[in-house]
């Protein structure tokens, strides 16, 4: 299996980026890593990494698209750009998956552009899975679209089943709809409007409105939300454990284990759902270890089929 | 440029899935809604028809339908 790196992308790229990249090579088998960037940067990386000599090439891609640029419009720009490339390697069918820890608006145009979305979606978006107590809680989306329109909601809710299914394999997951209370009338412009058309999904099997302690109810199986909050919420969790692990450790509890799987460095990415293809998100801060991570899950994401099922389990409701 | 307009203005309803009739020359991007993705899918789709690469120069400087279609129009040179 190959696997596209975009080894530019990320506040810690490229070090960081080569040196799990390094750590993957050595500890998955039967992948082969072709990082994207600079050839020499990336190679001068390797020998700072004490790279075995197996399992990674390197693609030369000229440019890179930095974090505080406009994604659509850098993408034009920037034809050469390691993102751009590492996707145009799963379209030449050089690549089975891209994982990327840069911008995270140009990594998904990049595969809208470059791959398509499956019939009935607009925009793909980041799908991750929440830990809580007996289980996963699918929550979309974590990111890739700040602002949504109620038909998107909508979509997601049908993405957030199909991934469901095939990640979980939940055979009829309850979705739910984030919103500032269960009731119906409760919500912004948006949600109200995603509500009403959920309602009336045949095919889908809508739980209503969830609020934000759900995700660990177990009330729904899938939460759907836009980028925006679905971003704020990830990142807040993330603050909350760091907290508590420091209280624990301060009490003289050990609390790694407890708080593993909430650790988004083992996490590693989160897949782009709707789109032909497995393009995986990592954090911008990713280091080495979130870094193989991510790959791991890229490597699971094609193992499972993940877009070929989702595409069979959109269809069933299209 | 009236045939070139009422292809772009097609091409953008059906993505933002509304009424070509609402998208004018005056009409703003953000009017509609449309976002950068949108402007740029749009000049994709103009791209495969016309067999043509617009330029990427300061896509984000042109706030109307209408500008940003005179600009281009000029790059197909008036076929």
């Amino acid at each position: 299996m190959r696997i596209a790196v975009d080894a530019m992308g990320g506040d810690h790229a490229p070090h960081e980026i080569v040196k799990g990249c390094v750590r993957a090579a050595g500890l998955l088998s039967d992948i082969e890593l072709i990082m994207v960037g600079d050839q020499e940067v990336l190679e001068d990386e390797l020998q700072r990494c004490s790279w075995s000599g197996e399992g990674i090439r390197i693609h030369h891609a000229g440019q890179v698209i930095e974090m505080n640029e406009h994604p659509a419009l850098a993408l034009r720009k920037k034809k050469d750009s390691s993102i751009m490339v590492s996707t145009m390697l799963v379209k030449t069918g050089q690549a089975e998956a891209v994982v990327s820890c840069g911008n995270t608006g140009a990594q998904m145009a990049a595969a809208l552009f470059a791959w398509g979305c499956f019939d009935g979606i607009d925009r793909p978006a980041i799908g991750t899975l929440i830990p809580r107590y007996n289980g996963h809680t699918v929550m979309l989306d974590v990111g890739a679209n700040v602002d949504v329109k109620a038909e998107q909601l909508v979509q997601f809710a049908l993405m957030g089943q199909a991934y469901a299914q095939a990640a979980l394999g939940v055979e009829n997951p309850r979705v739910g709809l984030l919103s500032n209370g269960e009731e119906e009338t409760k919500g912004n412009q948006v949600t109200l409007s995603a509500y009403a058309r959920l309602k009336d999904l045949t095919g889908l099997n809508f739980a209503g409105n969830v609020e934000g302690r759900d995700l660990f109810s177990g009330r729904a199986d899938v939460v759907v939300c836009d980028g925006f909050f679905g971003n704020t919420i990830i990142k807040v969790m993330e603050g909350l454990m760091g907290e508590i692990h420091k209280r624990l450790q301060d009490a003289g509890i050990d609390s790694r284990q407890l708080l593993q799987d909430f650790d988004h460095t083992r996490i590693g990415g989160a897949p782009l759902l709707g789109v032909k293809g497995v393009s995986v998100v990592c954090h911008g801060s990713s280091q080495a270890e979130a870094v193989y991570n991510g790959i791991a899950q890229a490597v699971r994401c094609v193992n499972h089929d993940m877009v070929a099922s989702l595409n069979h389990s959109l269809a069933v409701v299209r | 440029m009236e045939e070139f307009f009422e292809q772009a203005r097609k091409i953008l309803a059906e993505q933002l899935g509304m009424d070509p009739e609402l998208i004018t020359w005056d009409t703003t991007f953000e009017e509609v809604d449309a976002d950068s993705i949108d402007i740029v899918e749009m000049l994709m789709a103009l791209e495969d028809i016309y067999d043509v690469e617009f330029p990427e120069d300061n896509l984000e400087d042109y706030k109307t339908m209408g500008s940003l279609i005179k600009a281009l129009y000029q790059v197909i040179g008036g076929r």
